[in-house]
């Protein structure tokens, strides 16, 4: 153990010396990151403060259907931070150079493993942590929690929620290490997929917050106590039913039966990670040596007379320098399982969300309940483009690594490789931005008798919104350039990675508040039968396209300056 | 030709590069020569175009390398003193990549690679991930790459290291029958045996300043007035 704790303090020190030295560029991004993460701390509290007493006092659907909600977004923050976990730790347990630098000295595989697991769930989770936990502060706020239920909350029922989630993604990470040398990766990532998929539709399938609203206000029943009694048998035992249960119990001023939610959850975490711990003091090693086996496999591309579609020896109606920067984005993409797999993850979340809300039966017609679902929907697909856009472009510039010398040195105007990648990054954006626009928007056409003017604000939000994130990834991704870090997901998880994310919030809320009263305004008129003035969009619309175009021409020459800095 | 006019580099209020000027003409080759932290890398680097010189000029045939970098870079080829190349890619992939960044048709980058693959010998891996590559492997790669497109002007960054004996030899003779083809080198280099075996001219650089440029007859000279080792020269200028 002594072992493990030195390398600690000295992991703990070079962390504190990297953060904390002395230059004014140092200072600088320091002082800017307090002030974004300053404000939109500020910002969840408020959001939280104000959905909880809006949905409370306003709509009215009592506290055991609004903590339904919550358990729903627990699941949905669950099966996010698990897959992100399974994607980063196979980077942090399998990829980098520092476990193969300590594996040859005299540490135990275990506590490697412990090092790096824990070096990953914190890198990739602070922000999460910080999210959460003005979330959490924002909704105590309403119920009057005192600082130690805050404190008892956030580190005995939502951190172990959190490690919980990481905790399950490394086993499957390492199972799916077992397996693949058998069976093969791509089939087994293939299932792997299929299995999430399934899980996710299962769940939405049978956990229906508003038919459960329906079904209440139909029985006359009242929303609280008598609901509870209607409850899925396995889905109220699933960890994030068990948080919302802590925090609807607390609500109700019922601490036994909240702790004994609480506590279930704390046991079955420590049970938990005490599977990892033997799986990896069983396993670690083994799973180690075996991602040599798939690259060994996978490394020698055939050069013989066959050429597949993008091969370099395949002459092209392009331009060479054109040419030769798309096929070395494809290949640098497509060739880095970590990248592609991500990608695809994204995309199938996307496709999910996209077809749940799809098929939304929007049959409440109160102008509040209305707004604040659309604006739900519209601030969650934004958040969707939004992690795409950081997971994928904001690092674009940092894994051309130190082999960007290539360019730098060669008769290449940078900005050719930098409109590659842009043109790239916004064509993925846009496309699963307007799939979620779309699909948004359908149930409130089909509530409007057919109305399409929410759709035609939708697709045009859509545009600006990713066209405003890509160019603020891309461009501050620049900015933030580190060549040294190969790995994309520690780049996006990185501090300037945190600033940009959150000044990406920021930008979201800012359309939230542009919206919010056109919005309110249009479900008034609907519900009220009234003729709704197209004009009250014309402002808004007008204030989200100059906002957007300012601030991505804004990004997009930071970032190309960026590349004339000294390399 | 290469060409630095009063070339100075600052980093904050350190200065790498002070107020260098050196001629290096068409089929020369100009060994710098410099203790660790002189600023070889620095000056090599300002005319590969992958740093801004603080003041100064630096043309490669007439272009400034700051103000028309394009038309500077075509004539030039770069060999860094770490040869990073893109992992994802195989070592033939690279080439083709470098091929198609210096504009050339793709009938004469495929020509080109099998000769340069050829000459240093790399058919055996160079179907495989650069990933897998040793320091040498990666090294005779980026060698390779750096003749593909038959350049005017090659600037090379320590170009021995990691090379076996063998690459050695070709490395040399490859920089030998470039030269006589009228191409401008300049080469940094830790290895005196190197500069004085294919050097024209040799330049000494201490603290960012030029202490000695001459050509091997001045060389000669110094060495006679000392113990007649080009080590000694070497260690006296960089005292």
């Amino acid at each position: 153990m002594g072992i493990f704790f030195h390398i600690l303090k000295y992991k703990f020190l070079s962390f504190i010396k990297s953060t904390f030295d002395r230059r004014l560029v140092t200072a600088v991004r320091g002082f800017g990151s307090l002030a974004v993460f300053g404000a939109f701390s500020i910002a969840a509290y408020l959001l939280a403060y104000a959905v909880t007493k809006s949905v409370i006092e306003q709509t009215r659907i009592g506290l055991f259907v609004y903590h339904r909600f919550i358990s729903m977004m627990l699941f949905v923050l669950f099966v996010s931070v698990n897959m992100g976990n399974i994607i980063v730790s196979y980077s942090t347990l399998y990829k980098s150079s520092e476990v193969g630098y300590l594996f040859t000295k005299p540490v135990s595989f275990t506590q490697i493993f412990v090092l790096k697991f824990l070096d990953n769930f914190l890198y990739s989770s602070a922000t999460f942590f910080l999210m959460v936990f003005m979330a959490l502060l924002g909704y105590g706020a309403y119920f009057g929690y005192s600082a130690l239920t805050f404190l008892a909350v956030m580190f005995f029922v939502l951190l172990p929620y959190l490690f919980l989630s990481a905790c399950v993604a490394v086993l499957i990470l390492m199972s799916l290490m077992k397996v693949a040398s058998r069976w093969g990766f791509r089939k087994v990532m293939s299932g792997l997929a299929i299995l999430y998929i399934a899980m996710v539709a299962l769940f939405f399938r049978y956990s229906n917050p508003i038919e459960l609203v329906e079904y209440g206000q139909r029985l006359n029943l009242d929303t609280s106590a008598s609901m509870m009694g209607l409850d899925s048998g396995i889905l109220a035992n699933l960890p994030n039913a068990w948080v919302s249960n802590v925090l609807f119990y607390i609500a109700r001023g019922n601490s036994a039966l909240a702790f004994i939610h609480g506590a279930r959850l704390f046991l079955l975490t420590a049970a938990m990670f005490g599977v990892v711990l033997y799986v990896a003091h069983r396993f670690y090693y083994k799973s180690w040596l075996v991602t040599f086996e798939f690259q060994a496999r996978s490394n020698t591309v055939q050069s013989g007379k066959r050429m597949k579609v993008f091969d370099f020896r395949r002459t092209s109606s392009l331009r060479p320098q054109m040419e030769v920067l798309l096929k070395k984005e494809y290949f640098q993409f497509f060739r880095e399982s970590s990248q592609w797999i991500h990608l695809a993850l994204m995309i199938v979340l996307v496709g999910v969300f996209a077809v749940s809300v799809g098929n939304l039966n929007l049959k409440l017609r109160v102008t509040e309940i209305q707004t604040v679902g659309y604006l739900i929907l519209y601030a969650f697909g934004g958040f969707l483009s939004c992690s795409l856009a950081l997971r994928f472009l904001f690092p674009a510039i940092s894994i051309e690594g130190k082999s960007f010398w290539t360019q730098l040195s060669a008769p290449l105007d940078l900005k050719k490789p930098y409109l590659i990648k842009f043109t790239i990054g916004f064509f993925i954006v846009l496309t699963l931005a307007l799939l979620v626009a779309v699909f948004s928007n359908a149930p409130f056409v089909r509530m409007s008798e057919r109305r399409p003017i929410l759709m035609y604000f939708g697709v045009y939000s859509a545009f600006w919104v990713s066209l405003t994130l890509v160019s603020l990834n891309l461009g501050l991704g620049g900015y933030f350039a580190n060549f040294k870090e190969k790995n994309p997901i520690r780049i996006a998880s990185s501090q300037g990675a945190t600033l940009t994310f959150l000044m990406s919030l920021v930008y979201l809320m800012t359309l939230v508040s542009i919206v919010i009263i056109p919005l309110t305004e249009y479900f008034q008129s609907l519900f009220q039968f009234l003729p709704f003035d197209i004009s009250t969009i014309v402002a808004p619309a007008t204030t989200l396209y100059m906002l957007s175009a300012a601030l991505s021409a804004f990004a997009l020459v930071v970032g190309l300056r960026s590349l004339q800095r000294d390399f | 030709m290469i060409e630095l006019r009063n070339v100075t580099k600052k980093f904050g209020s350190f200065t790498a590069v002070d107020n260098i000027s050196l001629v290096v003409p068409p089929g020369e080759f100009f060994g710098f020569l410099g203790p660790n932290g002189a600023g070889k890398t620095t000056t090599i680097k300002m005319m590969a175009g992958l740093f801004s010189p603080t003041e100064g000029e630096i043309l490669i045939n007439g272009f400034d390398v700051v103000k028309e970098p394009i038309k500077a870079k075509s004539y030039t080829s770069y060999v860094p003193d770490q040869p990073f190349l893109y992992d994802k890619l195989t070592g033939r992939e690279f080439l083709y990549f470098i091929g198609g960044l210096y504009k050339m048709e793709k009938s004469a980058i495929a020509e080109k690679i099998e000769e340069v693959i050829e000459h240093f010998e790399i058919g055996d891996w160079v179907d495989k991930r650069t990933e897998d590559y040793s320091q040498g492997m990666r090294q005779r790669v980026t060698i390779a790459a750096a003749l593909v497109h038959q350049p005017r002007v090659l600037i090379i960054d320590e170009p021995m290291i990691g090379l076996d004996p063998k690459s050695v030899k070709i490395v040399r003779e490859t920089l030998k029958m470039m030269a006589r083809q009228g191409v401008s080198i300049f080469m940094s280099t830790h290895s005196l045996p190197i500069a004085e075996e294919l050097c024209d001219r040799v330049g000494f650089i201490k603290d960012g300043r030029v202490v000695f440029l001459g050509t091997q007859e001045h060389l000669q000279a110094y060495k006679q007035k000392l113990d007649g080792k080009f080590e000694s020269v070497f260690l006296e200028l960089t005292k």
